[in-house]
C-alpha cells in the first residue's frame, strides 16, 4: 500500500496528522477510522481484533484473553506479529509519501 | 535506551501505554536514528489510527429500525392469510375427517361388545349338534334321526 492507493481525504489526513497530530475532527476521525481499516487489511481477523483491543482499545492481554478464550502468550504473540505488521505497513505509506511525484496533487 | 533500537520495544507494547518518559527517551533516539525515526513515526501514526479506529461505532441508519419493523409487519400480514387459506380450503376436509373417526370410535365401543353375544348364541342355536338332536334340546330317537336323513335324501 502506499500513498497513491489513498483517498484524497486519506492523504490529507495523513498531512495533517505528521504536521499536526493535535488537531482532530470528527470528519478527521472517520477519514482516519477508513485509513485504519486499510491498514489492517494486512492482517488476519484474529490479529485485527487483537491489535484493536490492545491498541484501540487499551485492552490488558487479560481481557482479551478472556474475551477471546486464547491464552495470554497467543494475545501477546498476535499482539506482537499484528503490530509489527502495521507498523511496517505503515512505515511503507510514509515513504511512499516522499517518492510522491510532484504532478500528483491531492486535490 | 540511545544505543539500542527501540523498534523492539515499538512492536512489544502499544504506544499509548508506555509512560511519557520512556516515550520521550525513544524520541530523542529517533532524532538520530534514521530507522528509529522512521519506525517511530509510523508507530505514531498507527497508534492514532488504531484509536480512532476503535473510537468509531458502526451505528444503524435512523430508519433502519423503521424498515426492519415494516418489513415484519409485511411478512406477518402476508403469512395469516396464507394460513385462513390453508384451513378454508382444508376445513371440509378435516372436519369430515373428526366426525367419522369419532363415530367410528363410539360404534366400536358401543355396538361390539352385545353383536359378540348375539352371534354366539345364534351359532351354538345352529350348531349341527342342536339341528341333529332337535331345538328344544330333547334327545331323537334312532328311528327319527334315520327318518330325518332318509326323508331328506328322498326330497333330493
Amino acid at each position: 500500500m502506499t500513498v497513491s492507493d489513498l483517498s484524497n481525504e486519506e492523504g490529507e489526513w495523513l498531512e495533517q496528522q505528521l504536521s499536526d497530530p493535535d488537531q482532530g475532527t470528527v470528519e478527521n476521525s472517520l477519514v482516519a477510522s477508513d485509513l485504519a481499516d486499510r491498514v489492517l487489511s494486512v492482517l488476519s481477523p484474529e490479529d485485527q481484533q487483537a491489535l484493536l483491543m490492545i491498541d484501540g482499545e487499551q485492552a490488558s492481554i487479560k481481557e482479551v484473553a478472556e474475551v477471546t478464550g486464547w491464552s495470554e502468550s497467543k494475545v501477546k504473540v498476535r499482539a506482537f506479529r499484528a503490530r509489527k505488521k502495521v507498523r511496517e505497513a505503515m512505515e511503507r505509506l510514509l515513504g511512499s509519501r516522499d517518492k510522491k511525484p510532484a504532478t500528483v496533487e491531492s486535490r | 535506551m540511545n544505543e539500542k533500537h527501540i523498534t523492539d520495544v515499538l512492536d512489544n507494547t502499544a504506544l499509548a501505554s508506555l509512560p511519557e518518559s520512556e516515550i520521550s527517551e525513544m524520541r530523542a533516539h529517533a532524532v538520530e536514528c534514521k530507522p528509529c525515526g522512521d519506525a517511530f513515526a509510523a508507530a505514531q501514526v498507527s497508534a492514532v489510527v488504531m484509536r480512532e479506529r476503535a473510537q468509531v461505532v458502526i451505528e444503524p441508519s435512523p430508519f433502519f429500525q423503521t424498515r426492519v419493523m415494516a418489513a415484519l409487519r409485511e411478512q406477518q400480514a402476508e403469512s395469516v392469510p396464507a394460513l385462513l387459506r390453508l384451513w378454508r380450503s382444508s376445513r371440509a376436509l378435516v372436519s369430515s375427517m373428526a366426525l367419522g373417526t369419532v363415530a367410528l370410535a363410539v360404534l366400536s365401543l358401543t355396538v361390539s361388545a352385545p353383536a359378540t353375544t348375539a352371534l354366539d348364541q345364534t351359532a351354538s342355536a345352529l350348531s349341527a349338534e342342536s339341528v341333529i338332536l332337535g331345538q328344544d334340546g330333547e334327545e331323537l330317537t334312532y328311528e327319527q334321526v334315520l327318518n330325518a336323513i332318509y326323508t331328506d335324501d328322498e326330497d333330493k
